[in-house]
C-alpha cells in the first residue's frame, strides 16, 4: 500500500510538472489589474489602470530625450479599416483587436504575427460605423472581446481559440457591440451599442470562468422603474428603443466596489417628441455595484440630449484636495462641451465648465443642470449649436496626470446645423430622426488641452489645424502623447505644451491613443493608426 | 449612440453634394448596383417619406445645390426634375457620384436615397430651365484669351485653377457667374490662397493643397508642386480670397460674361480615352 501511495505520489508529481510545462507563461490575476501599471512590461486594462488615467509610471523617455525616438517596427493589419484598439501588453506579447473583428497575438520585439483570430460575421448587421473594436480585456490565460454581431467571446491566450461565446443581444434587430470588457474580480462587464437602430441599451456582467451572466443593468429606465422611471413616456413604448449604447469601457473604484460608465444619446438621436423627460440614464454616468449591478448614484451630463451626445467617454478616476478637503472625484470631459469633476462617492458636481465653445448652455446649475440656451432645437430648418455632434471631445481617452495635477484632453472646435424630422420607427432600420450638416463657412479646428481639474482652468493648449480624434497617452517622466487630424505623432512637455517630437504616421489616428511598456531594458511607445501597429523606442545601445 | 460620425470627407463636408454625415462611417468601398431600388421606389408621393426625404436632402445636398435645390455650388436639380432624367439615373448617380466632379459616392442605406429622390420630385415644375445662351463661341474666345492659363479643358490650359473639362455638368449658371464675378465668394479646399515667406524673404505664393502642425504642400503661380516644412518658414500668410481676379464689369461685360457662361455650359467632359 505504501508502495502504491509511493507511486500516485510520483504520478501527481509528474503530471503536476508537465501541468505547469503545459501552461508556462503568466496567468492574469486580479491583483495584476489592480496593480495598474506596477509592472512596467505590461498593459493590462483600456485606459492603463482602474483609474482610467492612461498614465505610465516609467520614465526611461524623457522631454530631453524623446526627440531621439525612432520607429522600431510596424505590424500592418492587411485588413480594410482602422484601429480602434488599446492593445493589451503581457510578457513581450502584443494582443490587439481590429477591424472585421479580426484580432492578433504579435511579438512586441519585431512586431511579427504570433497568432490570428478572425470571426466570421454575418453580413445583415446594423452598423452605424464600421466593425470597429477598442481592445481585449484579459484574465488568468483568456482574453475577452465583443463582436460586431453582439456577443462576448473568451479566446484562448496562447492561440486565438474560443474558449466560448456568449449572445448579449441580436443583431439582427440592432444590437451591436465594441467596448473592450472591463474586467473587474470574477467579472468581465461589457455593453452593447446599436442607438442608431433603436435598441435598449444595457451593461453586462458575466462570470469569466463560464460565460454565465451574473447581472444586467439597463442604461433605459422603464416607466416602471421607482428610479428613472418618471423620465420616460407612460403612453407609450419610446424607452423600448431608447438608445444608450455603452460603447467605452468604464472604470473601477474597489474601496466602493464601484464601476463607472458613461452612456450613449438617447434614440431617437434628434427628433424627441415621443420621449418626453429626461430620458435617464442615457447622457449619464453611471454608478454601479460589481457584485450586483445595483445602481448606487447617477449623474446626467445632458438630459434630454437632441444633439447626439453621447457621454462615452473615458471617467477618470481621480483623488484631488480640494478647498483643503480630500475628495474623490471623476473627471469627465463631455461631448457636450463641459468638462465636470464630479464627486464619485455622491454623484454630485463639484465643478464643471465648458472647454469648448458651447452654445446650447449658459452653465452647470447649482442642481446639475445644464441651464439651457434657446434657440438650439433641432428642426426641420436646422438649428446651429456648438459644438457639432463629434462634440467637444469623445470617446478617445483623455489622460491625467496626478503629480502635475493635469487633465490632458483632445478637444474639437466645431458647430453644426442639427436637423430634426418624424420618422416612423422600423425595427432594424436606422433611427435617427433627423440628421447634421456643417455650417457654410464653419472652420472646424481642434486642440490638446491640459485643464486644472480643482479650478478648471486652462494651463495650456496646443492648437491643430484641423479637428482630431486622437487619445492622450501621459508618462511620469513629464511627456504627454498625441496626435493631430493629419496623422502626426507628438510628444509634448506636460507642464508647457512645448512639442518635442513628431513622426507623421500616414494615417489618422482615429480614436486610439498611445500605450508604453518595457521589453528588455527598453521602452517602447505603441501607437495603433490606420491599419498599422508602430513600435518606438530610443536607440538600441551598441 | 454614433459614437463617431466621424467621416473621412469631414473636411469637404462643406464642398460636397453627399457626405455621408449621418453616421460619419468610414468610407467604405462603393458597393455595385445590383438592380435599381429606384425602379420601384415605394417613399413616391409619401408624405412622410417625402419630409425625411427633404431633411435629408438639406443635411446631405443642400450645401451644393442649395436650399431649394436651384442650385448653388452645384446644378440646379429641380431644373434637372423637369427634364425627362430617370429615377434611376437619379439613384445611380447618387450611389456613384460623378467622376471629376465634387459630388462623391455614396454609401447611405438604399432607403435614405429613395427618400431624397422622393422629396425632389415633389418639388413640383420649377422654374424655365435655363439652357447654354449668348455666344458660345465668343465664350470660346474669351476663355482662351482670359482663363485658359489657369484652368485646364480637355487636357489643354493651366493647372493651378480647378480643371474645368465637366464644369457644364457640375455647376449651376448662377453658380458660374457668381464665380466668375466674384470668386472669392467660395475657394474650393486644395485651391485655397497662401503665400509662404521662407527664411531668407522670398514669397511663393500659390494654392494650398494639403497642411498639418509642420508642414505644408503648395502649387505656386508657376505651377510648382511643392511641400514646405515650417520650420525652414518664417511665415505662413493664409489670404481669405481667391487666386482667380474678381471679373467684375469693367473686366469683363454682362454680354460677355453671358457668351462665357454659355461656353462653360457645353464642357460636359472630354473624352481622353487612346484608341
Amino acid at each position: 500500500m505504501r508502495a502504491f501511495l509511493k507511486l500516485v505520489g510520483v504520478v501527481v508529481a509528474a503530471a503536476s510538472i508537465g501541468a505547469q510545462t503545459q501552461t508556462p507563461g503568466p496567468q492574469i490575476t486580479n491583483q495584476d489589474i489592480l496593480d495598474g501599471l506596477k509592472d512596467p512590461s505590461r498593459w493590462l486594462t483600456y485606459g492603463g489602470d482602474y483609474n482610467g488615467t492612461r498614465h505610465s509610471p516609467l520614465t526611461q523617455l524623457t522631454p530631453e530625450n524623446v526627440g531621439q525616438l525612432t520607429p522600431q517596427w510596424t505590424f500592418q493589419t492587411a485588413v480594410t479599416g482602422s484601429f480602434q484598439t488599446t492593445p493589451v501588453v503581457v510578457d513581450g506579447v502584443i494582443y490587439a483587436t481590429g477591424w472585421n473583428n479580426n484580432a492578433w497575438a504579435i511579438d512586441a520585439r519585431s512586431g511579427r504575427t504570433i497568432w490570428r483570430y478572425r470571426r466570421n460575421l454575418p453580413d445583415d448587421m446594423r452598423l452605424c460605423c464600421g466593425t470597429v473594436n477598442r481592445g481585449f480585456g484579459v484574465l488568468g490565460d483568456r482574453l475577452y472581446m465583443t463582436t460586431a454581431d453582439a456577443h462576448l467571446l473568451a479566446l484562448d491566450m496562447k492561440t486565438g481559440t474560443i474558449v466560448y461565446d456568449v449572445e448579449l443581444a441580436d443583431y439582427k434587430i440592432g444590437y451591436s457591440a465594441t467596448v473592450a470588457p472591463l474586467v473587474v474580480k470574477d467579472k468581465v462587464i461589457v455593453g452593447v451599442a446599436g442607438a442608431e437602430y433603436g435598441i435598449r441599451g444595457f451593461i453586462d456582467a458575466y462570470d469569466a470562468q463560464s460565460g454565465k451572466r451574473a447581472w444586467r443593468f439597463f442604461t433605459v429606465a422603464s416607466p416602471d422603474d421607482k428610479v428613472g422611471g418618471h423620465t420616460w413616456p407612460k403612453d407609450n413604448d419610446a424607452y423600448k428603443r431608447g438608445g444608450g449604447s455603452i460603447w467605452v469601457t468604464g472604470t473601477y473604484d474597489p474601496q466602493q466596489n464601484l464601476v463607472f460608465w458613461g452612456t450613449g444619446n438617447p434614440g431617437p438621436d434628434y427628433y424627441s417628441n415621443a420621449r418626453e423627460g429626461d430620458n435617464l440614464y442615457t447622457a449619464s454616468l453611471v454608478a454601479l455595484d460589481v457584485d450586483t449591478g445595483n445602481l448606487k448614484w447617477h449623474y446626467q451630463f445632458t438630459p434630454h440630449d437632441v444633439h447626439d451626445w453621447d457621454s462615452t467617454q473615458v471617467p477618470i478616476l481621480a483623488d484631488l484636495n480640494i478647498n483643503g478637503q480630500a475628495r474623490k472625484t471623476v473627471l469627465f470631459a463631455n461631448r457636450n462641451g463641459f468638462f465636470y469633476t464630479i464627486d464619485r462617492t455622491t454623484g454630485k458636481v463639484i465643478i464643471a465648465r465648458p472647454f469648448v465653445e458651447t452654445t446650447w448652455a449658459k452653465e452647470i446649475g447649482s442642481d446639475g443642470r445644464p441651464v439651457l440656451l434657446p434657440g438650439n432645437l433641432p428642426d426641420e430648418d436646422g438649428a446651429k449649436t456648438c459644438p457639432d455632434l463629434g462634440g467637444g471631445t469623445n470617446f478617445f481617452s483623455p489622460s491625467y496626470d496626478p503629480s502635475l495635477r493635469l487633465f490632458f484632453v483632445t478637444a474639437r472646435e466645431t458647430c453644426a446645423n442639427y436637423f430634426a424630422y418624424d420618422q416612423k420607427f422600423v425595427v432594424g432600420e436606422q433611427y435617427t430622426g433627423g440628421a447634421t450638416s456643417r455650417p457654410r463657412d464653419q472652420k472646424n479646428w481642434g486642440a490638446l488641452r491640459a485643464i486644472d481639474p480643482v479650478t478648471h482652468e486652462r494651463k495650456w493648449e496646443f492648437r491643430y489645424p484641423s479637428v482630431s480624434s486622437s487619445g492622450v497617452l501621459t508618462t511620469a517622466s513629464g511627456l504627454v502623447f498625441a496626435s493631430d487630424g493629419d496623422g502626426n505623432i507628438m510628444a509634448f512637455d506636460s507642464r508647457t505644451g512645448k512639442n518635442l517630437w513628431h513622426y507623421q504616421l500616414g494615417a489618422q489616428m482615429r480614436s486610439t491613443a498611445g500605450t508604453t511598456y518595457m521589453l528588455d531594458g527598453r521602452q517602447y511607445l505603441l501607437v495603433p493608426a490606420g491599419s498599422a501597429l508602430t513600435a518606438f523606442a530610443l536607440p538600441a545601445r551598441q | 449612440m454614433t459614437r463617431a460620425r466621424w467621416t473621412l470627407a469631414l473636411a469637404l463636408a462643406s464642398a460636397v453634394f453627399f457626405t455621408a454625415p449621418l453616421a460619419g462611417r468610414p468610407q467604405p468601398p462603393t458597393r455595385p448596383i445590383v438592380g435599381n431600388p429606384a425602379a420601384n421606389n415605394p417613399h413616391l408621393g409619401n408624405a412622410e417619406s417625402i419630409r425625411s426625404g427633404m431633411t435629408l436632402y438639406r443635411t446631405r445636398c443642400a450645401d451644393c445645390h442649395g436650399m431649394d435645390a436651384t442650385g448653388y455650388r452645384g446644378p440646379d436639380l429641380a431644373a434637372l426634375m423637369a427634364t425627362d432624367v430617370a429615377d434611376e439615373r437619379l439613384f445611380q448617380t447618387i450611389r456613384k457620384g460623378v467622376p471629376g466632379t465634387e459630388m462623391p459616392a455614396s454609401d447611405d442605406p438604399d432607403d435614405d436615397l429613395l427618400q431624397i429622390i422622393a422629396y425632389l420630385r415633389k418639388l413640383g415644375a420649377p422654374p424655365p430651365a435655363e439652357r447654354a445662351s449668348g455666344n458660345v463661341e465668343n465664350g470660346q474666345r474669351l476663355f482662351a484669351a482670359q482663363c485658359v492659363s489657369c484652368h485646364r479643358v480637355a487636357g489643354k490650359g493651366g493647372r493651378l485653377g480647378p480643371d474645368l473639362s465637366r464644369v457644364g455638368i457640375s455647376r449651376s449658371r448662377a453658380s458660374l457667374v457668381r464665380e466668375i464675378r466674384s470668386p472669392g465668394e467660395f475657394v474650393p479646399p486644395s485651391f485655397e490662397t497662401v503665400t509662404l515667406v521662407t527664411k531668407d524673404g522670398q514669397r511663393v505664393r500659390g494654392a494650398k493643397k494639403n497642411e498639418d502642425v509642420f508642414s505644408i504642400q503648395v502649387m505656386d503661380t508657376r505651377e510648382r508642386i511643392q511641400g514646405y516644412l515650417k520650420s525652414n518658414l518664417q511665415e505662413v500668410v493664409y489670404e481669405k480670397g481667391s487666386l482667380m481676379p474678381a471679373f467684375a464689369q469693367g473686366r469683363l461685360n454682362d454680354n460677355d460674361l453671358n457668351d462665357l457662361v454659355g461656353y462653360l455650359t457645353t464642357l460636359r467632359g472630354a473624352d481622353l480615352q487612346v484608341r
